[in-house]
């Protein structure tokens, strides 16, 4: 009896050039609050502070939800360094997407 | 019949509302459009966090965010959410009669937002307990709000809900029950990969911190979604009211200017009969 189940894709080449930046790879990256967007665009890395202490994030992390304590988000993008300082926010990270929800 | 220079004033003063009417619909209309644009920003916000809240929920007894061994206190707090002050045409009223509805002094402690509310409560013979101005600006500090929220059994919120440019409703929900209803998941085996668990998600510092802290945020992001509903209601409601006003005010400019017209005419064409009548007189007296 065939298999039917569905075999896991491979990431398209397509895909896989829109996720990289002069061949280095990159993660889709949004922090907002429910009136402003601090930053919208892909990074190399985001890294911040929760309870246990500093982190950062890099393409193709796993799965993570946390929240955040007082910091300064620091991205790593294309075009330079990006400053965010934040006072309260949560941090969902999937499918090489980063999401800062800031103010909740 | 009254005189003319009398409903000339009468109508200078009526074209001046039509006037204030006008710059007060325009302004409106104004704060319609910026109003409605944040709210539709800020519902891309609520609902990608919600959509998470959704997927992760683990407890579906929502507490408002308490601690297992505070008792609250037996009573349920009635949260009116009103404008500002007065121009805001018959919202408030609306918003007020439907509170009066349900309004027990024995089993209710009532929390006003906006200064209007309070006024209206006082017409109504109500004590309120707590009080909270409008907010104006975009981000909204629910924190003083939600400690005392903390304090009660359950909470019910009455607010405005913005549907058109003429139509606008009064709501009132059950913030236990809103909370719920958004963080449950109706059927979970439609979640399927989308499922938050400790197995397809890293959690910092725990699950359980997390979904605590979601619960609270998702507590703060419904009041500030339904006092930006109200704000938008009110600015609505109050277009409507000006712009009533304006259409009477105008009808009235009308209806005085034919008045006055008239009294003019009729003061002339007396003007007229005492005039033929004294010519009359010195013709006959020539005469004689």
């Amino acid at each position: 009896m065939a298999d039917e189940k569905e075999q896991p894709q491979e990431a398209s080449a397509a895909e896989l050039l829109a996720q990289t930046h002069g061949g280095k790879p990159t993660i889709a990256i949004k922090v907002y609050a429910p009136f402003k967007v601090y930053y919208e665009g892909d990074g190399y890395s985001i890294s911040a502070v929760n309870d246990i202490g500093p982190f950062d994030i890099l393409p193709k992390h796993h799965n993570f939800l946390c929240m955040l304590v007082p910091c300064n988000l620091v991205i790593e993008s294309p075009e330079g360094q990006k400053i965010i300082k934040i006072s309260r926010a949560l941090m969902h990270v999937k499918a090489n997407r980063v999401v800062v929800f800031v103010d909740v | 019949m009254r005189r003319p220079l009398e409903i000339k004033a009468e109508e200078a003063a009526a074209r001046s509302v039509v006037s204030l009417t006008s710059a007060l619909e325009s302004i409106s209309s104004m704060q319609i459009a910026k109003t409605k644009n944040k709210v539709l920003i800020s519902n891309q916000f609520f609902d990608e966090v919600w959509n998470i809240y959704k997927q992760i929920r683990v407890d579906v007894m929502f507490n408002y965010g308490r601690a297992v061994d505070e008792t609250p206190f037996n009573k349920e707090l009635l949260i009116l959410i009103t404008a500002k002050g007065g121009l805001s045409g018959d919202i408030d009223n609306r918003l007020i009669r439907k509170f009066m509805e349900r309004y027990d002094e024995t089993k209710n402690d009532v929390l006003v937002i906006g200064h209007h509310g309070t006024t209206k409560l006082k017409q109504s013979h109500v004590d309120y307990n707590y009080y909270f101005d409008l907010p104006e600006h975009d981000y909204i500090n629910v924190d003083p709000l939600m400690d005392i929220m903390k304090k009660y059994a359950k909470s019910r919120i009455f607010y405005q809900n913005y549907i058109s440019l003429s139509q606008q409703e009064i709501k009132e929900v059950d913030l236990s029950d809103v909370v719920s209803s958004k963080g449950r998941a109706v059927d979970l085996s439609t979640v399927g990969d989308d499922m938050v668990t400790e197995k397809t998600y890293i959690f910092e510092p725990n699950s359980y911190a997390v979904a605590a802290y979601l619960e609270n945020s998702i507590l703060r992001l419904t009041i500030s979604q339904f006092i930006y509903d109200s704000r938008l209601a009110q600015v609505a409601s109050r277009f409507k009211a000006m712009s009533a006003a304006k259409e009477r005010s105008i009808t009235n400019v009308t209806e005085l200017h034919t008045e006055y017209n008239r009294a003019k005419r009729n003061q002339v064409d007396t003007r007229l009969k005492e005039s033929m009548s004294g010519l009359k007189k010195l013709r006959a007296g020539g005469e004689a």
